[in-house]
């Protein structure tokens, strides 16, 4: 390995996903110049403190470093899993589901209107929701719309009220001046004010298994649209496992961030264990919810776990945040009833359960939102 | 291995911190390039302590920074002593000096309150060792910030001017991961990910940190730890309590961890009642302990 081939796995990183910056590359080159070039774990430890960012980075380096360690053209790292032109060469998925979606929406733009069919669902739920199906351009816009208007509402700046603080930057003379009479007119200790925040986060958890395919693609528009105006939306998909997808989101176009996503949509589509999903969810991630969190969960409740194991993570979620919204698109269907046994198990521990079929459900959608 | 990183190494163990390479390269090349490590893990994995240890091997100061949300610039940098300041206009108030001179002498150093971050960079003697602890504590704006003075090591006083470091200090920050950092910050950083240790590691350390323990309790504890880790917990016990509990068991002149004894020190390495319970529920543990 030569400096050549830290450059070149450097690019190599940057195409396989990891944010790798020429000032990396640069910092990496400085690296190798300063350690045992011989010693193949001093060369790989090093060159991963600086190539990577986070420990989810870890096995494609590592899988990568490999590769330029004994030199070999690059042509050979490519990976079934990583690699794009995979990806689209595959032969026509079997549902035209979400995944389906995200891995062709180049190609499927301007055909919005085509209808996708329902995998895996009974008649009635089909019925309840074709009006979805033939989603449009515009309504799609409107829902983007409507997500940053809902954002914009949750993050409006600093309240109106002021409220005494230790150290801040505005003075709050009333205090000060009524303080400064023990000390007998004199001003020593000044205290200060500041707006009182909003600090209302938000926590979104998307159910993108195949029952609820035709609303994923829409609920996803939706989320897009919050994470992209409101700082404090973390969002998470589920199918059979967990997988957070708040960086995929966030700050970049719908397309890009679709096409970010469509690498990761494998496994999508298919079954539902919300249960393991949401225990998976508290272990990591419980922590950061408080009182003034607002989680919503976006699922049909067709469960094909442990129902116990659904009620005790609903139960320690509802525990510590402020609200837990469960939308149920098929909630907008007159004839549903939340019978399934994931939803009986949830119901308990739910404050608002509410529809989720259409652009008026997700307005009204707002007033929940506020703490 | 390169000679320095092994240097770092043996300075690292000297301080009883049981250590590997990878610590070593990546502190190595911290120091090397004048990079800010970033270490992430678990709780108590000894994040904190590489800071700790590595300014006491440099024999340097450790300043510390310790995050919290609403940290805000002026209790991380600098603040003006204004009661200081007020006191002095009112004792001053007969002297003849003129207003620009008495201004001059209340916007002085003698008044300015350094924040660790300013200490940090006006350090004199050797560089010290810079720590931010837990910065997913803190909001995004403070994190932003803080990467405006990690790339200068530089601060603008209005009233002073702008001081720049005379050393550049060591600066390791460490995160729990309860918020996603941003990617400036991370690439600003070295990376380090420290995980719970292995059994031999683990064993390593609590025999450099509780001396006193016999060879065989050491053993059971650390496999009980290590046994406990792999429970479905809410809060998974680090490094800090398994010597918590080594030195607890020391303390109480125990020679085996058997049920009474586990019982009554269980709470050294488990802190929550829903823990306990699924621990007691484990049927592996106390079936080891019986034989």
């Amino acid at each position: 390995m030569n400096e050549n081939d830290v450059v070149l796995l450097g690019r190599a990183l940057r195409e396989h996903g990891v944010a790798v910056t020429p000032a990396e590359v640069v910092a990496a080159v400085a690296a190798f110049a300063v350690i045992d070039q011989a010693d193949r774990e001093e060369v790989f430890l090093s060159l991963r403190s600086v190539f990577t960012a986070r420990i989810d980075d870890f096995p494609i380096f590592e899988e990568l470093f490999a590769k330029y360690w004994k030199r070999l053209p690059e042509k050979h790292v490519e990976r079934a899993g990583f690699s794009k032109t995979t990806l689209k060469e595959r032969p026509g998925a079997p549902q035209r589901g979400l995944a389906y979606f995200l891995e062709h929406w180049s190609s499927s733009r301007g055909e919005d209107g085509e209808p996708l069919k329902v995998p895996g669902a009974s008649e009635t739920e089909s019925a309840a929701a074709k009006d979805f199906s033939a989603f449009g351009k515009e309504d799609l816009d409107e829902v983007a719309r409507l997500a940053r208007r809902i954002a914009k509402r949750l993050a409006r700046d600093p309240s109106r009220r002021w409220r005494p603080v230790r150290r801040g930057s505005r003075i709050n003379l009333r205090r000060s001046l009524r303080q400064s009479l023990s000390t007998g007119g004199e001003v020593i200790a000044l205290s200060f004010k500041e707006r009182k925040p909003k600090r209302t986060k938000l926590v979104v958890i998307c159910d993108v298994s195949g029952s609820m395919d035709i609303y994923s693609r829409l609920l996803l528009q939706f989320i897009y649209g919050l994470q992209n105006s409101f700082a404090k939306v973390e969002s998470f998909v589920f199918a059979t496992s967990l997988s957070r997808i708040t960086g995929y989101l966030r700050n970049k176009t719908y397309e890009n961030a679709l096409e970010r996503l469509s690498a990761k949509v494998r496994g999508w589509s298919g079954g539902t264990r919300i249960g393991e999903s949401l225990a998976a969810f508290n272990t990591d991630w419980l922590r950061r919810i408080d009182k003034r969190t607002v989680v919503i969960i976006l699922s049909d409740g067709w469960d094909t776990g442990e129902p116990e194991q659904l009620a005790q993570a609903m139960a320690q979620l509802q525990r510590r945040a402020g609200r837990v919204i469960w939308l149920n698109p098929l909630l907008g269907s007159s004839s549903y009833a939340p019978a399934t046994r994931g939803m009986q198990a949830a119901l308990p521990h739910i404050d608002v359960f509410a529809p989720a079929h259409d652009l008026a459900s997700l307005r009204a959608l707002e007033a929940h939102l506020v703490l | 291995m390169r000679e320095e990183v092994q240097q770092i190494k043996s300075l690292l163990e000297e301080q009883v911190y049981v250590t590997d390479a990878a610590v070593a390269t990546a502190l190595y090349l911290s120091m090397t390039l004048g990079k800010p490590l970033l270490v992430e893990g678990p709780a108590g994995v000894g994040k904190t302590e590489i800071a700790k240890v590595l300014a006491k091997a440099l024999n340097t100061k450790l300043i510390r920074l310790q995050c919290y949300e609403g940290l805000d610039a002026t209790t991380a940098l600098y603040e003006w002593n204004y009661p200081r300041q007020l006191l002095h206009i009112k004792l001053d108030e007969s002297s003849p000096t003129s207003e620009a001179e008495k201004e001059a002498t209340i916007f002085s150093e003698a008044f300015l309150l350094k924040r660790p971050l300013l200490q940090a960079i006006t350090e004199h003697g050797r560089a010290p060792v810079l720590l931010i602890d837990e910065i997913d504590r803190s909001d995004e704006e403070f994190e932003a910030f803080l990467l405006e003075v990690l790339s200068d090591f530089q601060v603008t006083i209005p009233e002073i001017g702008t001081i720049t470091a005379t050393h550049r200090p060591h600066v390791v920050l460490t995160s729990n991961r309860s918020r996603d950092l941003s990617d400036a910050l991370r690439r600003r950083c070295l990376y380090h990910w420290i995980d719970y240790p292995s059994l031999e590691k683990e064993l390593a350390i609590v025999h450099a940190r509780v001396p006193a323990i016999s060879e065989t309790l050491s053993r059971e504890v650390t496999q009980i730890i290590q046994q406990t880790r792999t429970m479905n917990l809410s809060k998974v016990p680090g490094v800090a309590e398994t010597l918590d509990w080594a030195t607890a068991l020391v303390a109480l002149n125990a020679t085996q961890v058997d049920r009474e004894v586990l019982d009554e020190t269980i709470g050294c390495f488990l802190k929550d009642e829903a823990d306990i319970a699924v621990f007691k529920a484990e049927p592996r543990v106390y079936a080891d302990e019986r034989e």
